[in-house]
């Protein structure tokens, strides 16, 4: 298939024979490249570890050895981060490349192996008593300096979730409808405030040039919870007219970000949920019509998100692929 | 034989070609520039994201569209369903090949993609609905593989072709399946022998200039036909098998299970490394998975707590020292980033972050504590 590429560029004269001749080499010669491949095999590594040794702890609590286990665990924890300040990188505020190809997944270990030991202080030996929220907020914040210092997205998720945990809801996109309570308003309104501040903290790092390549992190906790928080207000809570201007808001704000940044994802996100919120509303507040009504809802209303979408280039900057 | 315009097609080949040759610096900017101007395509296919707002956007509007037709209709009984189902597939594939391709100039862009499988949906369902209702299983798949294979080639699409495969592995274990006495020898014999012929077959119109644009297509029938064929002669698949369908205690030749579930995996990343096919090589690792927990099933070596522990810093160094000697020994392979990245290592960067995330799960309230939220780990409920 590449020869005949290659013949045909060559016959049109777009690249030269010797040019054709040097990438025919290179085709056959070029290394294999194991990156991807082994990336996975390190953070299976470090997953793998992280469940076990969970695992381990639960499993000898209260027996002779535990005490060895939990240093054990210390000490993986403090060689993590004994290496991660060894090779470090000077701090700046875009992107900092890992010094190593592991240094990523080393840090993330430490981070990992700090939560369980501190779950563990806390399970045993009640170091926080009754005030759980130190015990959320302790790990928080020693997550966001490492996120910020170390520059690693992977640690700033678990710094976002322990934020959240913090005020008390889930921010996981995968349990985030399962774990939450939607019909309690403080759940609500938390997720809604939980969701505007990691917008605003987005909003607020692409404009002083902050880390800007944690926006993408950010804002995807941020849009799911504010908006399901949103949709959850309008039709659990039944407060539609109060939560239909906030999701408009945060609808709007992903759409600015999605011409900001040419990103089709917070486009696509901001329609969906937009969608689900204008409809419910629609079919709310209108009387009840015949079924053919809601057919012709949808059939007219898909016509012109189609035809939005398909004409999104006036709309949207086209740079990106 | 194909919908969309082949001169089109083949600049979509061509171009992709020169921009990995680009990006890994074999041609210069202004080179790639002049073949992208020397080969145009007037395609519309937008962004995936886009595609993907199209394509949910589009199956809402058919879904409408067929309600709202079939209740001002009126219809009752399978026969009016199924002259039904016939008409909107008709009229889907209509407007794919005249609208959507022919003036519109989808491709890949979600409606294309929508319209045809509603179309071909419709088109299998209304004439399985003439089919008497107590119809063998067998009958129903005999039906719709036709349409699969004509609509995988026609529209050059992989998700079809997946399920041609699917379709025609069904078919094959279905009749061995029939024979008596002795289905239960047959039934993975066929399937590792269907599987290898699949391969082979992929494997050809791969290598095969002629069939260059259903490149794509083949490569699904590559990756199910390896996963298959491992699936088919593991021996944990076997054993639940035969003891579903057949109420079997013992797996007869169960050694030659056993050397097919350990050695396969091996094979397969011997053979992608040595061959530098990454297909290989990742399906082999996928099996490697599977092949420790078919292992794990039924032997009970140690505690599932430390075989964790352990597996993961074997891994964690397995992988460390490998990267480390990369690094110092490029050769026939690297650990440099290949130029592309595929839609599945996306996927498993979000995955990953996700990971990642519910590792953190709160301990803030002592009962959410006791329910596996100790750091996670995927701990259940009953510690």
């Amino acid at each position: 298939m590449r020869e005949t590429i290659l013949s045909d560029l060559v016959q049109k004269g777009l690249i030269a024979p010797e040019d054709a001749e040097k990438i025919a080499v290179f085709s056959v010669r070029q290394p294999f490249s194991l990156h991807w491949e082994l990336k996975t095999l390190l953070y299976l590594g470090v997953v793998l570890l992280n469940v076990g040794l969970g695992f381990i702890i639960y499993e000898n609590i209260d027996t002779i050895g535990h005490a060895a286990i939990i240093a054990l665990i210390g000490a993986v924890s403090a060689g993590c981060f004994w290496y991660a300040i060894r090779h470090r990188r000077p701090f700046s505020l875009g992107e900092v490349e890992s010094p190593t190809p592991y240094y990523d997944y080393i840090l993330l270990l430490g981070c990992l192996t700090f939560l369980l030991m501190e779950g563990y202080w806390q399970f045993q030996y009640q170091i926080f008593g009754t005030r759980y929220g130190l015990a959320t907020l302790i790990p928080m914040v020693l997550f966001f300096i490492v996120a910020y210092r170390f520059d690693n997205r992977g640690v700033l998720t678990m710094a976002i979730t322990a934020l959240a945990s913090w005020l008390g809801v889930t921010v996981t996109t995968n349990e985030l409808l399962i774990k939450n309570d939607f019909n309690s308003s403080t759940i609500v309104n938390t997720g809604i405030f939980l969701g505007a501040l990691l917008m605003a903290i987005t909003f607020a790092g692409e404009r002083f040039k902050v880390k800007k390549h944690f926006s993408l992190t950010y804002l995807n906790f941020g849009v799911h919870i504010l908006m399901v928080a949103c949709l959850a207000g309008m039709m659990i809570l039944e407060l539609p007219l109060f939560y239909f201007p906030l999701l408009v808001l945060a609808v709007g704000f992903c759409i600015w970000y999605a011409r900001k940044n040419d990103s089709f994802y917070f486009l696509l996100l901001a329609l969906l949920y937009g969608y689900i919120g204008g409809t419910y509303l629609i079919f709310r507040l209108l009387p009840d019509f015949d079924i053919t009504f809601y057919f012709l809802y949808f059939i007219i209303s898909c016509i012109m998100i189609i035809v939005f979408l398909r004409n999104y280039k006036q709309f949207l900057k086209t740079d990106a692929p | 034989m194909i919908a969309y315009p082949i001169a089109s097609l083949d600049a979509l080949i061509t171009k992709e070609a020169a921009r990995e040759w680009q990006s890994k610096g074999q041609l210069t900017n202004q080179q790639l520039q002049d073949i992208e101007t020397a080969y145009p395509t007037n395609f519309y296919s937008p962004n995936v994201f886009v595609r993907i707002g199209l394509a949910i956007f589009c199956s809402i509007l058919l879904f409408s569209a067929m309600g709202l037709t079939a209740m001002l209709s009126g219809l009752e009984g399978g026969t009016a369903f199924g002259i039904f189902g016939l008409f909107w597939g008709i009229v889907c594939i209509f407007i794919l090949e005249k609208w959507a391709i022919q003036s519109s100039r989808h491709y890949g862009s979600g409606i294309d993609d929508m319209l045809l499988y509603y179309g071909l949906g419709a088109l299998i369902t209304g004439i399985c609905l003439f089919l008497p209702y107590n119809s063998d299983t067998l009958a129903y798949f005999m039906v719709a593989l036709p349409f699969l294979v004509l609509g995988s080639i026609r529209y050059l699409d992989r998700l079809l072709a997946a399920a041609v495969f699917i379709c025609a592995l069904s078919i094959v274990l279905l009749i061995v399946n029939k024979i008596p006495g002795l289905a239960i020898f047959l039934l993975p014999a066929s399937g590792i022998l269907f599987s290898a012929g699949a391969y082979w077959f992929a494997r050809q119109g791969q290598k095969n200039t002629t069939k260059r644009h259903w490149y794509g297509v083949f490569g699904v029938v590559e990756m199910l036909a390896l996963i298959t064929f491992y699936a088919s002669g593991n021996f944990w698949v076997v054993q639940q098998a035969g003891a579903a369908m057949f109420q079997m205690e013992v797996v007869p030749l169960s050694w030659l299970f056993w050397s097919f579930t350990y050695a396969v995996p091996l094979i397969y990343i011997g053979l992608g490394l040595r061959q530098k096919d990454r297909l290989l090589l990742d399906i082999g690792l996928l099996c490697v998975v599977a092949m420790v927990f078919t292992f794990r099933y039924y032997f009970h070596v140690l505690p599932l707590a430390w075989a964790a522990t352990m597996a993961g810093a074997f891994l964690f160094a397995l992988a460390y020292f490998s990267i480390r000697y990369l690094r110092k020994n490029e050769g026939t392979y690297t650990y440099a980033a290949g130029s592309k990245k595929s839609l599945i290592q996306e996927i498993e960067q979000q995955l990953v972050e996700q990971t990642i995330a519910s590792q953190t799960a709160p301990m803030a309230r002592p009962e959410s504590f006791g329910g596996g939220q100790f750091g996670g780990g995927g701990a259940g409920q009953d510690f």
